[in-house]
């Protein structure tokens, strides 16, 4: 693997999902996109492989964004599979992609069995703030039921996009730290997962307001 | 002109710090610790750099601002030296501030220190700057097929249209315009520019010879293309002079209180004295000065000093050049004071310093001497003209030649006591020397003033031969002293070299820089350098073998330079070590770290991987030498003197209006961008028909960036003006009728196209008529009337992408066989019963190759009738699909076969059945495999791995390993992961019939999309921000092209199979498929997967989420106490669908 080199990095995958025309894939693009290269070509391997450096700790991250193809809902679950972490895009002008976006992590947490899979909300198109249908107020108590940080981006000016990876990443590195003990909760014994959904809860308490404001 | 004065960013440096992460995450780039700032510039103007130092620069042109001696570097054979004016192309920047660069003037490519450089990029000559860099790209990449590039001249239209493009900025397009007749210098260099460009177009037509075998004697295509590089290299060199000479002829119209010398060279003592005491001293004051529009009367004498020496310094840019003004009296004076000023500064310098060794002091007195000497000889020419100022210009020339003599002396004096008893001269001993030497440049400048008003009464002489010397001394006297030290010469070169820089920067000029006082061996008396120079400059001799020299510059060309080491630290003695050390390791560091482009900037990727690898290796290259001047100058110079019909040719090809300056190309010489009619201008060449792909190209996604209305307008203009340029007009007027001819045939959309027709109608009967055979614009008009009543001309099926007529001949031979369908008897009867409304067949009742393949055609179908332009801007996203029926069909066909396999098995109850369902659709799988129908492929795995039908496990316990061992390679191609990295490589053997999953392409489009910007900004390299917004803004095509190539891979795969097609079995399939489709369920997967908990209920203590919400939102609790939680969950879910 070209990126482990010095020190053992984390290779993540990370699936980025939401309705067709949210502008999921403009965020991906925006993320992985090499200033420098003058060109983006999206048919070549390395085309979603990113590697930053979260909390001093080295990560790649294998995005997966599968823009274009929303229109083949059974590939969803396969996609779905690859994933570890999920980025669940949605637009601020868009009440309906909202709701998508909750069908979607329905069919995570069936996917993966697992109620704290590392997902980040994050609302696009912040900057067209006045067409603006979901209220911010909205995208909080979203946050807060799902027990998952909401950002609201905008891809275009390039705001909040590496935060909200970076994000995943520390959620999908936390997760790693506790040895796995969410990758099998179904033949873990009842108060084991009580406690490590209560630590990461209390945990999430810790860091404080999670929500970003623009 | 008056504008680009002070838009050249003079005071700009090249990336010094190349942090282009300092935007948000902090954490996120891992190469933050392995910046540094690179050693100190030469001057203090670091304040100014510094704000530069967040932005990320890229230069690809830079323009030496100090002279740069290599010698006293270990790397010398790496490193390069550098003149003051030196224009060098960029290759790459290593972080440490090093550039590995090509000098344009020798063509020598080797690594300099950018702070010792500014950008070079006047608008002017930024088009020619640009052409230079594609031309190099072109020439030199390896992916370029030669035969294809140099069978035509299409390749020198880019230099040629910057050469225009020069010429028009600066008013020098026409030989009769005003700026061209006012001056000679100026009517020289233009001349010297087109008979440059004539000789290139000769060495381009010796190519073509080449190519076709007719050149004779045969040459090493190498070669030429060698000669070619360099003339282009030189053409720019020319342009980069004619540039000085306006510049500097516009500031001589400005008033001339510049020759008010007295005071002002008080000014330059004192500096140099400020210089003596404390070594950072600011400069940008004085560099400033530079910039500052000349028209204004300046009050203090000391800019105008400044800005008046500086122009001309820059007026002798590039060691080849060799004008009219040197041979000027005035411009040969002030040229060797600039000069003297220079050593002496730099002289002054290195007292400074704590401590030196004897040779370097030997030396740096020896160039102060010998640039002394050919002041005093320009003086004495003088002296020799005029006879009435004798007397007090006489005793000012004496007093100099008496403080140069001094100076001298002092300095043996004190070598000579160093060899008696240390190393090293101290510091404490160099105050006499200090004196001396400010007494020098007092007495020069007195001197100089004396000089200039004599000039000023007799008025401005030519002056080509200088007397000798007119310093009669033997300065071998220091050699004695300093030749008993000489082997101990320490490397505190590093520190001093810089020093020099420093100080000469203050007044410092081109002319003999401290390099060439290097070069000679110390142990012989000081040759008379720019003497030497200049009569060899008058007496061009032509080089000995010419061939030979152009070869093994071209192998120096093209082999890299391999640097590890950091820039020469400026810093004073004791802080130099340190800082040695400490970027060595951080150096060491970066190539230790994973390299990625963010470490160097370099202007493509290719060359910045190239470069990386060369800072890893540890042991320098030693194939460059420092670069021993070669013979480049000369020999144009002799080239181009018999050409005077080329010239012309060159004239007529200046003169033709084009847009080629406006075009982008990428290394491998594809068109990246461009402004319409520039692109228009592409399609439609003269001398060779346009590459199918980018005119396939243009023709598909033209409408993207451009109305059919203006295209249309863009062609016949093109038609229009092309008239003026008799040469081509034919070839090119036929080019726009083939241009109109085939998008009316085979690429017209008559929603969006018929605006068009307003205009290319009475093109067609009017000037198109007369201009071309009257059957051309008939058949136009023929054409146009047919589209515009509706009728399609060609079937839209065939499009043009991808497609090539071999390709089809090969792969579909329409005399094999079809393969007979494999249906048994029981098979047809259970079909014909199903047909005949009966017992419906279950899919185990089918033959599974039978199947597989009826799908395969089922699906093609709809693939191979997928249009071009459904693929578009993602189309198919917007308005539910309405304007890509096909890609909808082919995506709900994909899902409804995924969603009838899940039905299949999960509705078989029986466990045993259920299996055999399984296996049936196994061995589908890998008929699709076999028949290289990926979609089918993919829309079975997904099923078969969807967590619905995985988690079934008592069912797969009932099937073989073997069974399930086939289903591995299955699951490899149907990995979604390195961007589906499996299924690209299988496609990318693939020839036809061969069914891709749809899937990938829209992915990949999408991206293209978004992830590519419509236009790009014509900036010529730079991307500093005033720039980017001066650029011409031009249609992102390459943008356009990776679609195009996107959907022509797409293309190239609608080839229907050769299968029979088995009607009822494919209605039997249209109804399965439509049956699950249909059957009203909200979330099939949702209802698949209660389905299959209903089948195999989950095995293990299900998890309860006991813990209460937070927040006193209605959430239902999600209890899956049981199993038959998932139904009070989905229930309460889907009732209310949003509950948020």
């Amino acid at each position: 693997m070209p990126a482990r080199r010095l020190q053992p990095s984390r290779e993540f995958h990370v699936v980025v999902l939401g309705a067709g025309g949210v502008g999921k894939s403009c965020l991906t693009a925006q993320f992985v996109h090499n200033e420098w290269v003058e060109s983006y070509d999206p048919t070549i391997e390395d085309s979603y492989r990113t590697q930053l450096q979260v909390d001093g700790r080295q990560v790649v991250l294998e995005i997966l964004d599968t823009a274009g193809t929303e229109q083949f809902v059974a590939m969803r679950d396969l996609y779905m599979k690859t994933g570890q972490g999920f980025l669940l895009v949605f637009s601020i002008t868009s009440q309906a992609s909202l709701e998508e976006i909750a069908s979607l992590r329905d069919e995570i947490i069936r996917i993966k069995d697992d109620e704290n899979v590392p997902i980040v909300i994050v609302g696009n198109k912040a900057d067209l703030e006045e067409n603006r249908q979901v209220p911010r107020a909205r995208g909080f108590s979203v946050s807060q039921r799902w027990d998952a940080p909401y950002y609201e981006s905008s891809a275009r000016t390039r705001t909040n996009v590496e935060e909200c990876f970076i994000d995943l990443c520390r959620q999908m590195l936390r997760q790693e730290d506790e040895g796995g003990a969410d990758d099998s909760p179904t033949h873990k014994p009842e108060h084991s997962a009580y406690d490590s959904h209560k630590r990461r809860r209390r945990r999430r308490l810790r860091d404080g307001q999670r929500c970003v404001l623009l | 002109m008056q504008d680009s004065g002070s838009n050249r960013p003079s005071l700009q440096v090249a990336p010094l710090a190349l942090n282009r992460l300092n935007k948000g995450g902090t954490q996120q780039y891992p190469y933050k610790q392995s910046e540094m700032t690179p050693p100190q510039t030469p001057s203090s103007s670091q304040e100014d750099l510094s704000e530069d130092q967040g932005s990320p620069t890229f230069h690809n042109f830079l323009r030496a601002h100090y002279p740069f001696d290599n010698s006293a570097l270990d790397d010398s054979n790496i490193t390069m030296p550098l003149d003051r004016g030196d224009i060098l192309m960029v290759h790459s920047i290593h972080t440490t501030g090093w550039a590995d660069g090509t000098l344009l003037a020798t063509g020598s490519r080797g690594w300099v220190p950018t702070n010792y450089c500014e950008s070079y990029e006047p608008e002017e000559i930024r088009g020619l700057l640009h052409a230079l860099i594609n031309f190099w790209d072109l020439l030199r990449s390896p992916s370029v097929d030669d035969r294809e590039l140099f069978s035509s001249q299409e390749y020198l239209r880019g230099m040629i249209a910057g050469i225009r493009h020069l010429l028009q900025r600066t008013n020098c397009l026409h030989k009769e315009s005003s700026t061209v007749q006012r001056s000679d210098l100026v009517r020289r260099c233009r001349k010297e520019i087109t008979s440059e460009t004539s000789s290139l177009v000769r060495a381009a037509r010796r190519m073509q010879e080449l190519q076709h075998g007719t050149l004779d004697p045969p040459q090493d295509p190498n070669d030429i293309c060698d000669e070619m590089v360099l003339k282009a290299c030189q053409i720019v060199l020319k342009g980069v002079q004619l540039i000085d000479t306006l510049e500097e002829e516009r500031r001589n119209r400005a008033p001339a209180s510049v020759r008010v010398m007295d005071t002002v060279t008080e000014g330059s003592v004192a500096s140099s004295f400020d210089l003596a005491q404390s070594l950072p001293l600011p400069l940008n004051r004085r560099l400033s000065s530079f910039s500052r529009p000349p028209t204004r009367t300046e009050p203090s004498p000391q800019g105008h000093r400044v800005s008046s020496s500086l122009s001309h310094r820059v007026s002798l840019a590039g060691p080849s050049s060799y004008t009219r003004p040197q041979f000027l009296v005035s411009e040969r004076l002030s040229r060797s004071h600039d000069a003297f000023l220079s050593h002496i500064g730099s002289f002054i310098g290195r007292l400074s310093l704590q401590s030196q060794s004897c040779p370097e002091l030997a030396s740096a007195i020896k160039q102060c001497a010998s640039s002394g000497s050919e002041l005093l000889a320009v003086v004495d020419a003088v002296g020799t003209h005029s006879h009435s100022n004798c007397a007090a210009l006489a005793l000012a020339r004496s007093i100099l030649c008496e403080r140069i003599h001094e100076l001298v002396h002092a300095a043996r004096d004190s070598l000579v006591q160093a060899a008696s008893d240390e190393d090293l001269i101290m510091p404490h001993g160099n105050k006499e020397l200090l004196m001396s030497a400010t007494g020098c440049v007092r007495s020069a400048g007195d001197c100089i003033a004396k000089v200039r008003n004599a000039i000023e009464r007799l008025g401005d002489f030519e002056l080509v031969e200088l007397e000798s010397s007119g310093l009669d001394m033997d300065l071998s006297i220091l050699d004695a002293a300093a030749r008993t030290r000489e082997r101990k010469q320490s490397h505190v070169g590093l520190s001093e070299t810089a020093s020099v820089a420093e100080s000469t920067g203050t007044t410092g000029s081109r002319t003999p820089g401290p390099r060439h006082a290097h070069t000679p061996s110390l142990d012989k008396p000081l040759p008379e350098i720019p003497a030497m120079e200049l009569s060899q400059e008058a007496n061009p001799s032509p080089p000995p073998s010419r061939p030979e020299s152009q070869h093994s510059q071209g192998s120096r060309l093209n082999s890299l330079p391999k640097l590890s080491t950091t820039l020469p630290p400026a810093a004073t003695e004791n802080s130099h070590d340190h800082e040695y050390l400490h970027s060595t390791r951080v150096d060491s560091m970066i190539a230790s770290s994973a390299g990625s482009s963010a470490t160097y900037l370099s202007r493509d990727s290719e060359t910045s991987i190239v470069s990386q690898a060369s800072t890893r290796a540890t042991t320098p290259d030693h194939t460059l030498v420092p670069r021993p001047k070669p013979s480049v100058s000369e020999l144009s110079a002799t080239a181009s003197s018999t050409l005077t019909e080329e010239v012309e040719e060159v004239e007529s090809r200046l003169m033709e209006k084009t847009y080629v300056h406006e075009l982008m190309f990428n290394k491998e010489g594809h068109v990246t961008g461009g402004s319409l009619p520039a692109l228009v201008e592409r399609l439609t060449t003269h001398e060779a028909a346009p590459d199918t792909v980018f005119l396939s190209t243009f023709y598909l996604t033209f409408r993207l960036f451009c109305t059919p209305t203006k295209l249309a307008e863009t062609l016949i203009d093109r038609f229009d003006y092309v008239g003026d340029s008799p040469r081509m007009s034919g070839a090119v007027r036929l080019r726009v009728y083939n241009f109109f001819k085939g998008w009316l045939e085979t690429h017209w959309r008559d929603e969006t196209d018929r605006e068009a027709l307003v205009l290319i109608l009475p093109f067609a009967e009017g000037r198109l008529s007369h201009a071309l055979p009257a059957a051309t614009g008939r058949r136009l008009v023929e054409l146009a009337k047919r589209v515009s009543s509706g009728t399609c001309l060609v079937p839209r099926l065939v499009s043009s992408m991808g497609k090539t007529n071999t390709a089809i001949a090969q792969h579909i031979a329409s005399d094999t066989p079809l393969p007979p369908p494999i249906t048994s008897k029981t098979q047809q009867n259970a079909l014909n019963a199903f047909k005949a409304g009966g017992y419906t067949p279950s899919i185990l009742d089918i033959d599974p190759l039978e199947l597989a393949r009826q799908l395969t055609i089922k699906q093609m179908s709809i693939f191979s009738s997928i249009m071009p332009e459904e693929l578009l801007a993602q189309k198919w996203m917007k308005n539910g699909g309405v304007e890509t029926p096909h890609v909808k069909a082919m995506s709900s066909l994909t899902t409804g076969i995924s969603n009838w396999v899940a039905c299949t098995i999960l509705y078989t109850e029986e466990i045993k059945k259920r299996a055999a369902v399984i296996k049936q659709w196994i061995k589908i799988a890998n008929h699709c495999y076999e028949l290289h129908n990926y979609d089918s492929l993919l829309a079975i795995m997904c099923t078969l791995q969807s967590t619905t039908i995985s988690r079934l496990r008592k069912t797969w316990d009932l099937i073989s390993t073997r069974r399930k061992d086939t289903l591995k390679p299955l699951q490899e191609v149907s990995d979604t992961s390195f961007n589906y990295k499996a299924l690209r490589a299988r496609l990318h053997e693939h020839v036809s019939p061969c069914l891709p999953f749809l899937g990938m392409y829209l992915t990949d489009l999408s991206f293209v999309e978004v992830g590519n910007p419509a236009t790009r900004q014509m900036t010529h390299g730079s991307e500093t921000g005033d720039q980017r917004a001066s650029g011409l803004t031009v249609v992102n095509f390459d943008k356009h092209s990776l679609t195009a190539k996107i959907i022509g891979e797409l293309q190239r795969f609608q080839i229907p199979y050769r299968l029979a097609e088995h009607a009822d079995m494919q209605e039997w399939l249209s109804v399965q498929i439509d049956g699950v489709r249909e059957s009203g369920k909200v979330n099939v997967q949702r209802e698949n997967y209660r389905k299959s908990l209903a089948l195999e209920p989950r095995e293990t203590v299900p998890r309860t989420t006991l813990e209460p919400m937070p927040t006193p939102t209605p959430t239902p609790t999600t209890s899956r106490g049981d199993f038959f939680g998932w139904m009070t969950r989905e229930r309460s879910q889907t009732n209310t669908p949003a509950p948020l």
